[in-house]
């Protein structure tokens, strides 16, 4: 990191003058927690008893044949919650309970991030407050329903797109109301600093086992690492030990959508135009007069028009590489690994899948690839049976 | 001298309070809203604020986002308010103008060309609502050689500490958002908003302004003796809605909240 909050010249802090103050309590709490043993203890403490961690690194052995190398899955979709999303949370909310906060809020896009939220909220009894837009709310409705059982408060937001970059607005926006007694729990590795430094450590978790489940299985590192990338939070994580490990080929996958040459798709990196929302400096999609454009993806999760601003540094320094996954594709992974494996993925997940199909074809057999399995796809079944219907 | 701190300069001669309005460009379209920056001028308005429409506009309400959301629809962009912002300066109209807009508005047109054609139509001021202080360098390095638009500071009822620091530099005034989150939550200030603006005002080398959630001169009736001025953004928004974007509305709104700055008391009528 160069200037403070920065990632080479991503990140930073692009907010109201009235989140400042909150910014920087913040970043000093967080920084003191992971000094305090206390803290890490009770951090492990829930992650092992209540999300259910460690997660299987699960050696997927028909898909390695099929596929043509070894593929190993991290499966983040056995967490509580069905997806990694509560890793996170878990880090977030005890850190508010540090700062003596008694509400949480937060945005969800696919509603797996509110859900863990709400979760969270719910074991540590905080108010709940959670902004999902109107068109997620109409695709994941079983996800809001589990929100509100969880005793969250679902705020349908109609801006803009109706989607999880219009949630995130109305979450900075009344998080710069309330910052005095709220935590705002970000969910992606997005945001203003220091969100996308506390979002990376706490789901380095899924890289810091896998590197070690990894090691037992082969007795090496492994030759690539992917996940998809929406924000980029399973991807920072899956990425993080791994980062330092040049041999390690690291790869995010974003959504193309109907394909990049339709303009409906959600990969930031593939237009790469440095631009600010949000409170960071990154990559992002926008039109000729510097407005966002609507990202698209048939996957709720992914369908956001920036990414984390760590990702845009390691595009930029060539560390990890960002490719892109049409919905058809991520279908076709999703569908094959249900039959081949027995594992329904999130569809997120499933764009990781379907890139790691392409890639095993570069790969010997003896190669092996660490894929993120981000979360489990119970929450798609609607959207799949919708998808087969065209 | 840049028109702001020349106004600024002569109000505080007379001992008189400014009024500031916000009115999105390109509302009802271009020509009424060259139409509007004039006729507020006539009423005595002492510096416009002019709303750039951005996608995302996290420190707006919903008043000014449905507003930008609009004004983006009917084509509106920041070339083609450049472009008026030539026009009404051509014409004569010498109000000080301030562009309001987001950060990545001026990244996607070019920090040094932003800089410039701000320089060579006009604009006399810029208020960034999602660039705090801190990331504040590029652009001001941008705009000081010039010698054209000037940053205004916003500070807000949280700033506490960091007061000083913004304010060290600043020119024209100060903009005092009077609550916490987004514009439009009318007549809701923060709970210590007298304590807050007075400490401000201790800091300050030039006039403090509050501005986010002002109607009527009656909002700012409790802290007249404090502040140097007004900014009303969405009530005006409103109001030109309510009224088509009546040209007399409009005039007859701001010449008597101006009047009532001017005679100093807070009684003023609403008429709603």
């Amino acid at each position: 990191m160069d200037k403070k909050g920065y990632y080479g010249k991503f990140g930073g802090q692009f907010i109201a003058e009235s989140l400042m103050n909150a910014l920087e309590e913040l970043d000093k709490a967080f920084e003191s927690a992971l000094k305090d043993p206390a803290f890490i203890k009770e951090c492990q403490y829930y992650l092992k008893e209540y999300v259910g961690r460690e997660t299987p690194l699960y050696y997927a052995k028909r898909l390695s044949a099929e596929y043509g190398a070894r593929i190993y899955l991290k499966r983040e979709d056995l967490n509580h919650t069905g997806a990694h999303k509560i890793n996170n949370v878990i880090g977030q909310i005890l850190l508010a309970k540090r700062m003596g906060k008694k509400k949480v809020i937060a945005e969800t896009g696919a509603g797996q991030h509110g859900v863990a939220t709400a979760t969270g909220a719910a074991l540590f009894d905080m108010e709940c407050t959670v902004f999902m837009g109107e068109e997620d709310m109409k695709r994941q409705a079983l996800n809001v329903m589990r929100m509100e059982m969880l005793g969250a408060k679902v705020v349908s937001v109609r801006s803009g797109s109706n989607t999880l970059k219009d949630a995130t607005n109305e979450a900075i926006r009344t998080w710069a109301k309330m910052a005095e007694d709220t935590m705002y729990v970000i969910g992606s590795a997005v945001g203003p600093y220091p969100y996308p430094k506390i979002v990376k450590e706490f789901q380095s978790v899924i890289s810091r086992e896998a590197k070690k489940q990894f090691f037992e299985a082969e007795h090496r590192l492994p030759d690539v690492v992917m996940a998809c990338v929406g924000g980029g939070s399973n991807s920072i994580g899956m990425f993080a030990d791994f980062i330092e490990e040049k041999g390690v080929e690291l790869i995010g996958v974003e959504a193309a959508g109907k394909g990049i040459e339709t303009g409906e798709h959600a990969a930031a990196m593939e237009e790469g135009r440095l631009g600010t929302l949000h409170g960071m400096k990154s990559y992002l999609l926008q039109d000729e007069d510097g407005n966002i454009k609507l990202a698209h993806s048939i996957s709720a999760g992914l369908d956001y028009p920036g990414v984390g601003p760590e990702h845009a540094y390691l595009k930029d320094t060539k560390r990890a590489e960002y490719v892109s996954i049409t919905d058809t594709e991520a279908m076709d992974a999703l569908l094959e690994l249900c039959r081949l494996e027995g594992i329904i993925p999130a569809i997120e997940s499933a764009h990781a899948l379907a890139y790691a199909k392409k890639k095993a074809k570069t790969m010997t057999k003896e190669q092996a690839m660490i894929v993120c399995l981000s979360g489990r796809g119970d929450k798609d079944v609607q959207t799949v049976a919708d998808y087969l219907l065209q | 001298m840049n028109r702001i701190e020349e106004k600024m300069a002569l109000l505080q001669k007379k001992k008189e309070k400014a009024f500031i309005t916000y009115l999105t460009a390109g509302l009802p379209d271009l020509d009424g809203t060259k139409a509007l920056i004039k006729a507020q001028e006539e009423a005595g308005v002492d510096v416009v604020e002019l709303g750039i429409p951005f996608s995302d506009p996290i420190a707006d309400g919903p008043v000014i986002q449905e507003a930008s959301y609009q004004s983006i629809c009917r084509g509106t962009n920041l070339r083609s308010v450049f472009a008026l912002m030539k026009e009404i300066r051509e014409e004569g109209v010498e109000i000080p103008v301030i562009f309001m807009m987001y950060y990545n508005t001026i990244l996607n047109y070019g920090i040094e060309a932003f800089a410039a054609k701000c320089r060579e139509t006009g604009v006399d001021g810029l208020i960034v609502p999602d660039l705090p202080f801190e990331e504040q360098e590029e652009l001001r390095s941008a705009l000081e050689p010039l010698e054209g638009a000037i940053l205004i500071q916003l500070v807000s009822p949280v700033s506490k500490e960091r007061v000083p620091m913004i304010l060290k530099n600043a020119r024209g005034f100060v903009y005092c958002v009077s609550s916490m989150g987004v514009t439009g939550q009318a007549g809701i200030f923060h709970q210590e908003i007298l304590k807050y603006l007075s400490y401000v005002k201790e800091n300050a080398k030039i006039p403090v302004m509050m501005g986010f959630g002002i109607r009527t001169p009656n909002d700012i009736a409790p802290m007249k003796d404090i502040i140097d001025g007004a900014i009303v953004g969405s009530y005006f928004i409103r109001l030109l809605e309510e009224h088509e974007y009546s040209i007399g509305a409009a005039k007859e709104y701001c010449r008597n909240f101006k009047q009532e700055l001017v005679l100093g008391g807070c009684c003023y009528e609403d008429n709603d």
